[in-house]
């Protein structure tokens, strides 16, 4: 399977900056990048340079709109070059968006489309952040905000010019995402290491790294004035499997667009032994990842929601209503 | 039969109207009804306890619905009460969450 990854931030935020010196380190050989530009002419990536066994396509317009048969196309294309040896031969895709894009629609393309889907795993969402102006743009740019909530890493750019990260924009990143760790980028470069294997499932194990994936300590004191919000329920008692269907059912059929990202490792109750992860982006859902075993002792049930406007406590009174009926009709009659 | 206790069947409509953003009120009745006023519509949901498949009755501007369960319920109430409301129906994807 080949990671696919999707490099995200508003516009100047520093991911084209960050992209090129990754691309010069050996940890990015192999790396396939797809740049997508705003606009008619693209000028991102002559501002790429990539070593020899990396390379880059370029993508003009924008994929999170109307271009999204051209992702799917562009990324069919690419394996087959690949398979054809006449591309070097990558094991990682990267696809940087315009600084404009809404990140959830693409995340949704690289999970509905089966054909591309049987040989590429998402490694994760990275999102950009300019530590001078990064706090007015959020408080700005309702994009922004969604680039940061839906994010895996957040990336803190221009440390070196802003001196030190603001507690402001910290604050504001976490009452968006505080699942998410805070990487530092001084002058664009940033530490590699892990930064794009943040998926489920970790193509240099080969492995599931459940945990890291959930970021579940998600907690702490969440602002009344963003309409953004992260959160986790734990539930100690197992789940029957009808009740979560039901749940992501009603979930997908009010929510909408409005379910950023759902994220959960879930005890079902016909399978003890065997937990399920799911994952969802707006009313988008894989089927159900059964676990062979549980990663650690934990065995409660832990969802991440990442949505907007959708209190959490409408979650958790959702799921124990139907909870409820649902047992009221397993009792015989 | 049993039904969703009336203080979760409350809290569940409650807390939809602020998830909707929907202007309106929630309101217990007796007998474990349920009145909901918002966008020129009066609400009223009482369970049913006669019958054994429709858990609950759903009035609206005193035309009587029955409902299945409390999220057949919820579509009910969100549909009179939210003229923006378009269902999403959830879309289980062909794409392996992890590989195979």
């Amino acid at each position: 399977m080949i990671s696919v990854s999707i490099l995200t931030g508003f516009l100047g935020s520093g991911k084209t900056t960050m992209l090129g010196h990754l691309l010069r380190e050996p940890e990015f050989s192999r790396t396939a990048v797809i740049i997508n530009e705003f606009g008619e002419i693209g000028l991102d990536h002559e501002l790429v340079e990539a070593s020899d066994d990396s390379f880059i396509e370029l993508k003009t317009g924008c994929l999170c709109c109307k271009s999204r048969a051209d992702l799917v196309q562009t990324l069919q294309d690419l394996l087959q070059r690949r398979d054809a040896g006449s591309c070097p031969q990558f094991d990682r895709i990267v696809i940087e968006t315009s600084g404009l894009a809404d990140p959830a629609p693409i995340l949704q393309t690289l999970m509905t489309d089966g054909e591309i889907a049987r040989r590429l795993v998402l490694g994760g969402v990275v999102t950009t952040v300019d530590a001078m102006i990064g706090a007015d743009t959020l408080g700005r740019e309702g994009i922004s905000q969604k680039q940061v909530a839906v994010a895996d890493r957040i990336v803190l750019t221009k440390i070196d010019l802003a001196g030190a990260a603001e507690p402001a924009l910290l604050r504001r990143l976490a009452e968006l995402n505080a699942g998410a760790p805070v990487l530092i980028a001084e002058h664009g470069r940033v530490e590699p290491e892990g930064l794009f294997d943040a998926g489920l499932y970790d193509p240099r194990t080969k492995s599931l790294d459940v945990n890291s994936w959930l970021a579940s300590d998600v907690h702490g004191p969440v602002h009344h004035d963003t309409e953004i919000k992260a959160y986790a329920i734990v539930l100690a008692d197992p789940i029957p499997a009808v009740v979560l269907t039901l749940f992501l059912e009603a979930l997908a059929e009010h929510c909408g667009t409005d379910l950023l990202r759902l994220k959960g490792i879930i005890h079902i109750a016909e399978s003890p032994e065997r937990p399920a992860v799911i994952h969802g982006v707006q009313h988008v859902f894989h089927a159900p990842a059964w676990l062979e075993r549980w990663p650690s002792d934990e065995r409660r049930s832990r969802i991440v929601f990442i949505t907007r406007r959708i209190p959490r406590r409408w979650v958790e009174v959702l799921l124990d209503a139907i909870a409820w009926e649902v047992a009221q009709v397993s009792v015989p009659l | 039969m049993t039904k969703v206790p009336a203080d979760l069947a409350y809290e569940l409509l409650a807390q939809s109207l602020v998830a909707w953003c929907v202007a309106g009120s929630v309101q217990r009745a007796g007998n474990g009804a349920i009145v909901i006023e918002g966008c020129c519509k009066n609400i009223r949901i009482d369970p049913a306890p006669q019958d054994p498949i429709f858990r609950w009755m759903v009035t609206i501007d005193a035309r009587k619905r029955k409902a299945i369960s409390i999220v057949s319920v919820l579509r009910q109430v969100r549909e009179a009460l939210d003229p923006a409301y378009a269902a999403s129906r959830v879309r289980v994807v062909v794409a392996p969450l992890v590989p195979s």
